[in-house]
């Protein structure tokens, strides 16, 4: 094969230039859009109200969702304003149910959260990723389950205990919920029917704002566990809700086996840092030298500037935005860690520039 | 090289940058979802022509259908290389996080590498624009176009040899390529082995091409691969001469202005604008057109803000030219007849020695008188609220 050495050599990589998946995708998506052969897509079959900010959109999937166990979370990707974006969120259905659901509750200053609750309707496309997370159940179920959720945090448990339910649990399951006020809480007319249905549930609602007759109310402390959670010694724990909560649960509840499970939104596991002065970040493949602060993620600090390399979950999961780096140092956002000055792959949206860059970008 | 623009001083540089920053500026704060959608439909189209065009040309047994194929499958190419992947290499679209329209994963329909030719057009023509010596664009290292270029013998041969690369235009850009990352290794470093290397990747690229064109297609056709064959290479060469014409126009024409490197040493942002505006042309038209062209047809607006998605060339244009009245600048336009006749005057005109080149390329106009301009914003986009409110983060 002296005529074509590299067809000959690498005959794989020869097929994939001919684009047989892009071709595919593109007329499979000309005939509906939740058609493809390499991304998983989802079609809004209904929105739900659930409480005045959150909803929850039951989604029909194509052929390549391959399914997920209670408690996992999953990527969903939208379009904004011409740009693909993606955000994680758990799974609040069923792995039985007919559909999948997500529930999404609108934060303050969250671009995916909000613009699901507002824009996303019925007929719509998601693109979804698989689905992962360590926030299950174990293949041997505890005699006693405590769970801890914080507004949004209650999804995964949501599902959790439907499982529980159709697995015919027979233990002790107590559901701490601490939402801001009783028309905040979310799921619970499912939570009521639960309840009617099964003997081993009870559910706690705690509200933090506005206090409500015949229900407790304020923060997570030891004097609330105490009263709600009389087993609390032998109890497995699963805690999902914001960080200060996950910090306080953590520290309250030394020495149980906790899973817990927090959702951040990009951006907010970075720890402050101001710096002074400037590093220099050199791409070697666009040829373009950029001055970066190093106070933020990489990603951040380049699209200010106008350069938009791919990411996708923009917090460290799906590394979509893997690149080169050939030298200089940089620090990994998520454990604090500062790498070495030599070659290697990094993640640019949990990456801070500490030294003077060279990207292959 | 004579100019036809008023001689600025410092601050009118300045000044004048400064316009051309703001303006700039304020295009890109609107980008977003129409963007999207129009290299969305340019994609689509793109798809659709190949597979008709590729279709007729197989199911045809009249010469009608061959014909109407062939073109649909020159169409096609000329999408795929202009509107499509010249601006997507140029990161125009990044911002999409889009695979299908990302500058480090696009590879379009031509042998020219997508990788090559983002070193060598990208960073070397678009920062080095017009500079001798440093812009391997100029010329393509064997045309002369002006004086401060050292007439030789073999440049008597230049309309003829233009002719040649205009026809075989995709190889000449291919072969181009890896000869200036070579070139522009430093001298240490230039082995035999680096030049193989760049080689190489031209190499496969033209394998693949060819496996495509003319294997794999005709093969699909049985007995009647001659027909394939004949209509891949019809619509390869017409896509080489479209694509010659037009980028020819960039920046060869008659009053397209050559630099020095002496002359870039220390430039600010201001005089980088000012000097792709002098070295580059456009060319008019309708909307159709400059959409074939890729919105080469604004060359000018395309080398001052090279990353900003192509179409907005049509809004910016207008109001760039009044900016360069006002300053007393040539904006160097004109009908794609105008302009491609310039290009050939030129090329014919100094494939002779100087002192006939100067002859027929005949003296210039003086220089524009700068013209008081109302400062009125000459068009207005809208976006729904909807998209307003949306800030990325
Ligand atoms: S964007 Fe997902 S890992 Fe960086």
């Amino acid at each position: 094969m002296k005529t074509f050495p590299f067809i000959y050599n690498e005959p794989r990589e020869f097929l994939s230039f001919l684009q047989p998946k892009e071709w595919a995708n593109f007329f499979l998506g000309e005939l509906n859009p939740r058609f493809s052969v390499t991304a998983t897509k989802a079609k809004v079959i209904e929105v739900k109200e659930e409480t005045s900010d959150t909803k929850t959109f039951v989604l029909k999937p194509n052929w390549l969702w391959k399914g997920f166990v209670s408690g996992q979370h999953v990527p969903v990707t939208v379009e904004i304003a011409g740009r693909r974006v993606t955000r994680f969120y758990s799974l609040s259905s069923h792995p039985n149910d007919r559909y999948l659901q997500i529930t999404v509750k609108r934060q303050k200053g969250g671009l995916v959260s909000n613009f699901l609750n507002q824009n996303i309707k019925k007929g719509d496309i998601l693109e979804l990723g698989e689905a992962s997370g360590e926030f299950v159940l174990p293949k041997d179920l505890p005699k006693e389950l405590l769970f801890l959720a914080g507004g949004s945090g209650i999804t995964p448990i949501h599902s959790i205990l439907k499982d529980l339910q159709t697995l015919n649990y027979n233990g002790k399951v107590t559901l701490l919920y601490f939402v801001r006020s009783f028309e905040d809480i979310i799921f619970k007319s499912s939570f009521d029917l639960m309840q009617k249905n099964v003997s081993w549930l009870t559910v706690h609602y705690v509200f933090s704002d506005t206090p409500k007759e015949g229900y407790a109310s304020g923060f997570l402390t030891k004097e609330i566990l105490e009263k709600y959670v009389p087993n609390l010694k032998s109890s497995s724990v699963y805690v999902c809700g914001p960080s200060p909560m996950q910090t306080k649960a953590l520290s309250l509840l030394e020495g149980l086996p906790i899973k817990s499970e927090l959702f951040l939104l990009p951006g907010q596991n970075v720890t402050k840092v101001k710096k002074e002065g400037t590093v220099d970040v050199f791409l070697t493949l666009s040829h373009k030298t950029i001055q970066v602060k190093g106070e933020r993620s990489l990603l951040e600090e380049l699209e200010e500037q106008g350069i938009y390399p791919q990411s996708g979950c923009r917090m460290g999961i799906c590394h979509t935005c893997v690149c080169k780096k050939q030298t200089g140092s940089i620090t990994d956002l998520s454990n604090g860690e500062t790498s070495q000055l030599g070659e290697e792959n990094i993640q640019i949206c949990v990456s801070r520039a500490e030294s003077n860059l060279e990207l292959e970008l | 090289m004579r100019t036809i623009s008023k001689k600025l001083n410092k601050e009118e540089i300045e000044a004048f940058g400064k316009e051309v920053d703001s303006l700039r500026e304020e295009v890109m704060a609107k980008v977003g979802k129409e963007d999207a959608d129009h290299i969305r439909f340019i994609y689509k189209t793109y798809r659709y022509t190949e597979v008709l065009g590729r279709g007729l040309i197989h199911f045809s047994f009249e010469p009608i259908s061959f014909i109407a194929g062939t073109l649909l499958l020159s169409i096609s190419k000329i999408i795929n290389n202009m509107e499509l992947g010249h601006n997507v290499l140029h990161g125009q679209y990044d911002w999409m996080n889009d695979p299908r329209f990302n500058s480090r994963t696009f590879e379009w329909d031509i042998v020219c590498n997508a990788h090559q030719w983002k070193f060598y057009h990208n960073y070397m023509h678009h920062t080095y624009t017009n500079v001798l010596n440093k812009d391997h664009d100029y010329g393509y290292n064997f045309t002369r176009l002006t004086e401060a270029q050292k007439w030789k013998p073999v440049h008597l041969t230049q309309p003829f040899t233009n002719m040649f690369l205009a026809m075989n235009f995709q190889w000449g850009i291919g072969a181009h390529g890896y000869r200036v990352e070579y070139l522009e290794t430093p001298k240490k470093l230039r082995k035999k082995k680096t030049l193989k290397d760049y080689k190489a990747l031209f190499f496969k690229k033209i394998e693949l091409q060819l496996l495509k064109d003319y294997i794999l297609f005709p093969a699909l056709a049985g007995l009647n691969f001659p027909k394939v064959i004949l209509g891949n290479m019809l619509a390869n060469l017409i896509r080489n001469l479209w694509t010659y014409a037009v980028i020819f126009c960039g920046h060869f024409t008659e009053n397209a202005e050559s630099f020095t490197t002496d002359e870039i040493v220390g430039e600010t942002k201001a005089q980088w604008y000012l000097r792709q505006l002098k070295g580059s042309s456009n060319l008019d038209g309708n909307n159709l057109f400059y959409t074939m062209t890729g919105h080469l047809s604004h060359q000018i607006e395309h080398h001052m803000f090279p990353d900003m998605p192509a179409k907005r060339y049509r809004e910016v244009a207008p109001r760039l030219k009044e900016i360069c009245a006002k300053y007393g600048q040539h904006y160097n336009t004109g009908s794609f007849v105008k302009q491609f006749a310039s290009v050939w005057k030129r090329i014919i005109a100094y494939s002779f020695p100087d002192h006939i080149a100067t002859k027929v390329m005949g003296k210039r106009k003086k220089y524009l008188e700068p013209t008081v301009v109302l400062n009125q914003p000459s068009f207005q986009v809208s976006l729904s609220t909807e998209e307003k409110a949306v800030t990325l983060t």
